[in-house]
């Protein structure tokens, strides 16, 4: 343990075991954080607490907020845990992970595109058919469709960390409505407002065309016939986890945010209902999952869907935003494969690593995943929040022997994967008013058009805020930094 | 715009309205109790039901002042006190964010949580004055960020005919609510030479003490104030000026229809046409009457306006 030397920064503590992403071993800074290490050096606790918790009021007065309902009537609102300590990516080392992560997004909606059409990479057994076949995910409304220009995952979230080797790693894919957007762009503006002088310095680049590059985006996609689509956000309500960011997206992409109750199709055409009567909706940015977007084909419960949607879809009336069924290769058994789809699709090699992934289907990892338990995260294929995951390290001999029974089961559901050492940042810890070193990960955004795509430079820092956790979701307590990509 | 989006910003505008106007009545009664010359307005409890009466509380039987004080300002239990309308206005705007403007949901947003996290203690002893002056100057800033940082097309039109049709109710109510205190202390034998405090206060229930003081230059009556917050068109705090406003903008939401005695253009005309032809002789004999059909009218209008353009 080596303890540096000014200001706020002082107790830092170097962790031996993880990647640092600010300091060196040697307890120098990394040239491109020199300049932020400076200006955080110059703050006094008191200036600092001061500057968090106007931040922190300016999130409360945005409504960047979640609700915890109670017995009280008032529902308690939180914001999402901000640490203003940013994260720093160099240029090289971004181009790198830009071209990596478009590489993958672009094998995958081949990988879709074929799957739902002639099953070549199926036939040629480079994925064995029965795992996608198997996967609740696999719409067979969507086989032999094809949507406008091709494209599947339209938004595509890809999550990343940086191993203790000092490579990035792919983490999972999330194709179906990958969230987060809304907290990077809020995220910046917070931090343009407190440390605005430090931008000065540094030649970071924007992130705010986000909203107007999706919204060019979800045009690409207009039905045919169409000249000036009417594009619109279909969010759950206002109840929804995500609403802010649903309302957000809609705000500044400037259109409407619909509910499934504000349309309705008639004769295969969908319109919303307006204060002069209906209007004919051409794309739809949906941020409702699958099974709850039409009951009159998948889930016959649901209020939150548009009977009839998938007919009007199929006839090419109306275009959906991710569309339906890219669930089926967001699976984390599918994971494991993504490297040969890229090379099957593209004939290039990978540029970013898969972490190594134990399929508990095939005989030989099953019997490694059970012999070495303690060593590994077990992971079910088809849960998203980080929940159901269990890190060996953590568990009790009980707890090992319940997973065993869980895995055996259902060996299709659950996947293992080496316990992977996240790298660690600085970040401010209220309790004890230090900064001290926490997990990070990096959610990337990227956006596929009809001939046109898009990466937001940077992205979603999540940093688990709990000392030594892993689990950096929002759900699990995680929270966020602003990401800035140098120029 | 969606006809769900219309209804959240109709009745964000309405609640916005309301609360004020509760705000204002509730303190303007309070404190003109603190020195009034007659000594039936000085009973504190005359104060307090008069305010209960403007919040539609006609039940509720209290021993202390805190109780009616809570149950108007910070009660989320009863859904007319102040907090629950400022609520209601929030939770409106929400469902609307992405149609209203950042600077107004953000000070509308700000006004929200200032207000829940009043402290209840001190609004019950020392912070009442304070917490309607709030309450008046929060509604001050929507009102210039309704104006100001929102396109005028369909959005803000419905938003205005909900503050319109509000003020309306609200005007009607607050007349009502003082010409009933004052018929009280007329009932208990106080000449009518002595009321000149009581019209005042009305006036200053509707933030119109000044402008009638500068309309006439005289000392208020009965109808030089009932004639000015009813017929005045000049008066923004009047009924014939909020009706003009509803009437503008119900025609320009209807893109200009024209149309037959059904319509609600004809209707909210018709209705606005009779204040600019009216004469206080004409119904000062009745004005509770010529009140209650007002407000009728304006109801119907406003069912109407819900079943066309807000209904999803």
């Amino acid at each position: 343990m080596k303890e540096q030397t000014n200001g706020i920064l002082n107790g830092y503590k170097l962790e031996e075991t993880h990647f640092e992403e600010v300091f060196t071993r040697q307890n120098g800074v990394k040239p491109h954080y020199q300049n932020t290490v400076d200006r955080f050096k110059q703050f006094s606790l008191a200036d600092f607490e001061r500057l968090n918790n106007e931040v922190k009021t300016a999130f409360f007065n945005q409504g960047i907020t979640f609700a915890v309902y109670s017995e009280s009537k008032k529902p308690d609102e939180r914001i999402f845990p901000f640490d203003l300590f940013p994260r720093i990516i160099p240029a090289e080392e971004w181009t790198k992970l830009e071209t990596g992560v478009v590489q993958r997004n672009r094998a995958i909606n081949l990988f879709l595109e074929d799957i739902y059409h002639s099953k070549k990479i199926l036939k040629d057994k480079v994925v064995p058919a029965d795992l996608i076949f198997s996967s609740k995910n696999y719409l067979k409304e969507m086989v032999d469709f094809s949507p406008e220009g091709g494209i599947y995952t339209h938004i595509s979230g890809t999550d990343l960390i940086k191993h203790s080797d000092g490579e990035y790693y792919i983490l999972e894919d999330n194709l179906r409505c990958p969230s987060g957007v809304s907290y990077v762009l809020s995220n910046r503006m917070a931090l343009k407002k407190s440390l605005y002088d430090l931008f000065d310095k540094l030649n970071t680049k924007t992130v705010y065309q986000y909203p107007e590059q999706l919204l060019e985006i979800l045009k690409t996609v207009k039905p045919k016939n169409t000249d000036n689509p009417t594009v619109v956000v279909v969010t759950p309500g206002m109840y929804n986890s995500a609403y802010f960011e649903h309302s957000f997206l809609a705000q500044k992409m400037g259109i409407p945010l619909v509910e499934g109750r504000d349309l309705f199709v008639e004769k295969d055409i969908v319109y919303m209902k307006t204060i002069y009567g209906p209007k004919k909706v051409d794309v739809i940015y949906r941020r409702v999952d699958d099974e709850f977007i039409d009951p009159l084909v998948f889930r016959k419960d649901s209020m939150l869907g548009i009977p009839g949607l998938i007919s009007a879809y199929r006839a090419g009336n109306v275009t959906l935003a991710n569309a339906p069924g890219t669930g089926v290769a967001d699976d984390k058994a599918v994971y494991h494969y993504v490297p040969a789809i890229i090379k099957y699709y593209l004939g290039e090699e990978p540029i970013l690593n898969n972490v190594q992934t134990y399929h508990c289907e095939k005989d030989s990892d099953f019997k490694y995943v059970l012999e070495n338990i303690d060593k590994l995260v077990v992971k079910p294929v088809d849960e998203s929040g980080g929940y159901g995951i269990s890190i060996g390290t953590k568990l009790t001999k009980e707890e090992i022997e319940e997973v065993k029974i869980r895995i055996k089961s259902d060996r299709r559901k659950y996947i293992a994967q080496p316990i992977m050492s996240l790298s660690v940042h600085p970040t401010f810890v209220e309790e004890t008013k230090e900064f001290e070193p926490r997990h990070i990960d990096l959610r990337t955004f990227s956006l596929m058009g009809k001939n046109k795509t898009y990466t937001l430079k940077g992205g979603l820092t999540r940093v688990a805020l709990k000392k030594g956790n892993l689990i950096v979701n929002s759900s699990q307590g995680g929270g966020s930094k602003d990401t800035w990509v140098l120029d | 715009m969606l006809s769900r989006v219309a209804n959240n910003l109709y009745w964000m505008g309405r609640y916005i309205e309301r609360a004020e106007h509760l705000a204002r009545y509730s303190r303007e009664i309070y404190f003109s109790s603190l020195d009034a010359p007659i000594l039936k307005t000085y009973d504190r409890n005359f104060a307090l039901d008069s305010m209960l009466y403007m919040a539609g509380i006609f039940d509720m039987n209290y021993t202390k002042e805190e109780e009616v004080l809570f149950k108007i300002g910070l009660d989320l239990e009863n859904s007319n006190s102040i907090i629950s309308n400022i609520t209601f206005a929030r939770e409106n705007a929400r469902g609307a964010r992405n149609a209203i403007s950042t600077g107004l949901w953000e000070s509308l947003n700000k006004y929200y949580h200032v207000v829940t996290n009043y402290p209840v203690e001190k609004y019950l002893t020392t912070g009442f004055y304070e917490f309607s002056q709030m309450v008046l100057d929060h509604t001050s800033i929507l009102r210039v960020k309704i104006y100001d940082t929102l396109l005028h097309d369909e959005e803000w039109t419905v938003i205005l005919i909900g503050i319109y049709i509000e003020r309306v109710l609200q005007i009607i109510r607050i007349i009502n609510a003082k010409l009933h205190d004052i018929y009280k202390i007329e009932q208990a034998g106080h000449p009518v030479t002595e009321m000149s405090f009581e019209w005042t206060t009305l006036l200053r229930c509707a933030e119109a003490f000044d402008m009638n003081r500068k309309y006439y230059a005289n000392i208020p009556d009965c109808q030089q104030v009932i004639e000015f917050l009813m017929l005045n068109p000049s008066c923004p705090r009047s009924i014939s000026y909020s009706l003009n406003g509803i009437r503008k903008y119900v025609r320009k939401l209807s893109r200009n229809e024209q149309g037959g005695p059904d319509t609600i253009n004809f209707k909210i005309g018709k209705l606005h046409e009779q204040y600019n032809y009216l004469s206080f002789d004409e119904y000062k004999n009745d004005i509770y009457g010529l009140l209650n059909d007002t407000q009728r009218q304006i109801l119907t209008i406003g069912e109407e306006l819900e079943k066309k353009y807000l209904t999803y």
